[in-house]
């Protein structure tokens, strides 16, 4: 077993299930993408193995495994700046040296606005900001929820190769998003979740994609087609387009 | 947006905060309307007054007589000496102490009784020359020697400047702790999955309390400065104040800490929202409304006193009261500065428990 996992994992929110029996592992040396749509559980599932959550039945495994995180809502003061809100949780995490920390602000290209007050950064720079504070401490396992919303093209260009190489340096990457289309060329395995369950999990070597298929529209086909079997249809070539 | 549709917003957000509007237009109301039952009176009647015998020849006997008659407009309770009676004066636990002569019962001599009040405890010792008064032409009805009273202020003579300052201090640090605490924490919820992941909850409110803590000096260290200032004007004499006296720094830092802790666990166990805020608002309310912050006990009714008496708050005010304007020592207080400690002590654990069961149930 991984040093990082949830085995057979249910969370439950009063009546409705978040979760429904899910198994997962993250494992070192991996861009893991958790891809489903709106309500599939993806931000449940980062949240149990971050700790954040309890599950209602089910174990989470977390084996002395330094853990960062990007946050759905950017998570930072809003009152400091920049170089404060970076100053604050670098005293609180091991690993933050000036040297990486120096190299975050700069390959998240976060310069221009160090001395600024948080609560005035544009989408964009507030999302590199709580990306630069979710590896500040260098985890082992950092987790991003919907990484790229609010990047501009040129940022995402930039950032995602810096993921990429975060990863290859032995540490794990853990993405979750709807959209896949930007991730697909640097992602080493891929689990898709809907409605709170695993639809597929597997390396992104073994997915087999047609010449003319990507990662997304795989995704799509699949939930389009669990949706179909769930109400007993069965969907036409032309109905996925 | 046209005005229809902003009142639709407000009864949206009425909705998601009912909770909090419940308590403040329901519950918090109705709690004026039935705590207002316990302020029956506005003259002392029963405000505790020590008894005790001028000399070896005054018995138990002697001094029923004047247990019957200042029972009317005081609770009295008999003390060994009038030493004793004196520290119980200090501590507050009575507001004035009657001495009794001996030979009150013989027809024809001349008892003198001494009615000792406390220069500082401004709202008792302005009225004591009134009741020193009536006290005396009943005494004198109702005992067969010819007696006099003998009023003797104790201790330093304040006015009513320098008695006002270490409550201020004191409701300075309620409304503190139950406000501004509060804000700050519910400031931090947009960091606290951060805060959880890479810290710990503990972590946080232990920060904010020894910073806060911390910083509940600057007020204190600005009173004394004021009071050196005001008196060296010489509009108001404020000899023999001393706002950082050691025993009232403790006591306003230990309540200081209790308190926050206590409106730190509301807003943990109401998950940093609208509602922990006007609970601590409610609660600010009950503590300095039950506190004893100003009058003595017993001035307004027996069930208020007992509750007042039941505060931890209410020697909270005591200690630095006394400190500040008597010129208390520290041993004075000792048991109660050590309740207090122990008080501020299940605070910080029942905000512990607070964060546990946060954690337990998320």
């Amino acid at each position: 077993m991984s040093e990082l996992a949830l085995a057979d994992v249910t969370k439950r929110y009063g009546d409705v299930v978040a979760l429904d029996g899910v198994s997962l592992s993250i494992d070192r040396s991996t861009f893991h993408c958790l891809l489903g749509p709106n309500g599939s559980g993806k931000t449940t599932t980062i949240r149990l193995l971050l700790g954040l959550e309890r599950p209602t039945a089910g174990r989470v495994v977390r084996d002395g495994v330094r853990l960062g995180s990007g946050f759905q809502q950017p998570s930072f003061y809003p009152s400091l700046t920049v170089r404060e809100n970076l100053a604050v949780f670098a005293t609180a995490v091991d690993g933050a040296h000036d040297e990486w920390r120096e190299r975050l602000v700069s390959e998240l290209g976060l310069d221009p606005v160090l001395g600024r007050p948080a609560a005035d950064l544009s989408g964009g720079f507030a999302r590199k900001l709580d990306l630069a504070l979710a590896l500040l401490g260098r985890p082992d396992v950092v987790f991003l929820d919907e990484p790229l919303g609010a990047l501009d093209d040129v940022s995402t260009a930039r950032i995602l190769p810096f993921l990429a190489g975060y990863c290859e340096a032995g540490n794990a990457v853990v993405v979750s998003t709807h959209q896949a289309d930007a991730f697909e060329p640097y992602l080493d395995r891929v689990t898709v979740l809907h409605e709170g369950q695993v639809l597929d999990d597997r390396d992104r070597a073994d997915l087999d994609l047609a010449a003319d298929e990507s990662l997304q529209s795989r995704y799509v086909e699949a939930i389009l087609q669990r949706e179909a079997d769930d109400r007993g249809e069965h969907p036409e070539p032309d109905d996925l387009d | 947006m046209s005005l229809r549709s902003l009142l639709r917003k407000e009864v949206y957000w009425s909705r998601r905060n009912a909770l909090a509007l419940l308590l403040v237009l329901l519950l918090l109301p109705t709690a004026f309307a039935a705590s207002s039952v316990l302020f029956q009176d506005v003259i002392p009647r029963d405000t505790p007054v020590a008894v005790v015998p001028q000399s070896d020849d005054v018995g138990e006997l002697d001094l029923v007589p004047v247990h019957v008659g200042m029972g009317t407009y005081s609770d009295p309770v008999s003390v060994d000496s009038t030493e004793a009676a004196l520290r119980q004066l200090e501590r507050e636990q009575v507001y004035a102490v009657v001495e009794v002569p001996p030979n009150i019962d013989r027809s024809g001599t001349d008892a003198t009784f001494r009615l000792y009040v406390d220069g500082t405890m401004v709202p008792f010792k302005e009225p004591s020359a009134t009741i020193a008064s009536i006290m005396e032409d009943r005494l004198d009805a109702a005992l067969a020697a010819d007696v006099t009273l003998e009023r003797v202020v104790v201790g330093n003579d304040h006015d009513l400047s320098a008695y006002l300052l270490p409550i201020a201090l004191v409701a300075l640090i309620m409304l503190f702790a139950f406000t501004y605490v509060p804000y700050n924490l519910a400031q931090e919820s947009v960091v606290m999955d951060r805060i959880r992941l890479e810290s710990s909850l503990e972590a946080l409110v232990g920060a904010k309390l020894i910073f806060f803590t911390a910083l509940m000096l600057v007020p204190i260290v600005a009173f004394q400065g004021a009071v050196v200032g005001i008196d060296a004007a010489a509009s108001v004499s404020f000899e023999h104040v001393t706002a950082l006296a050691p025993g009232a720094v403790l006591a306003l830092l230990l309540t200081f800490v209790a308190l926050a802790a206590l409106s730190m666990a509301v807003m943990v166990l109401t998950r940093f929202g609208t509602t922990g805020r006007f609970v601590n608002v409610v609660l600010l309310m009950a503590v300095a409304g039950f506190s004893g912050l100003a009058y003595p006990v017993g001035y307004f009714s027996p069930v208020r006193k007992a509750i007042v008496r039941a505060m931890p708050t209410h020697y909270a005010t005591i200690v630095p009261r006394s400190s500040m304007l008597r010129g208390s020592s520290l041993a004075t207080f000792a048991d109660w500065l050590l309740g207090l400690a122990a008080v501020a002590l299940v605070a910080l654990l029942v905000l512990e428990l607070t964060i546990a069961y946060d954690r337990r149930w998320r």
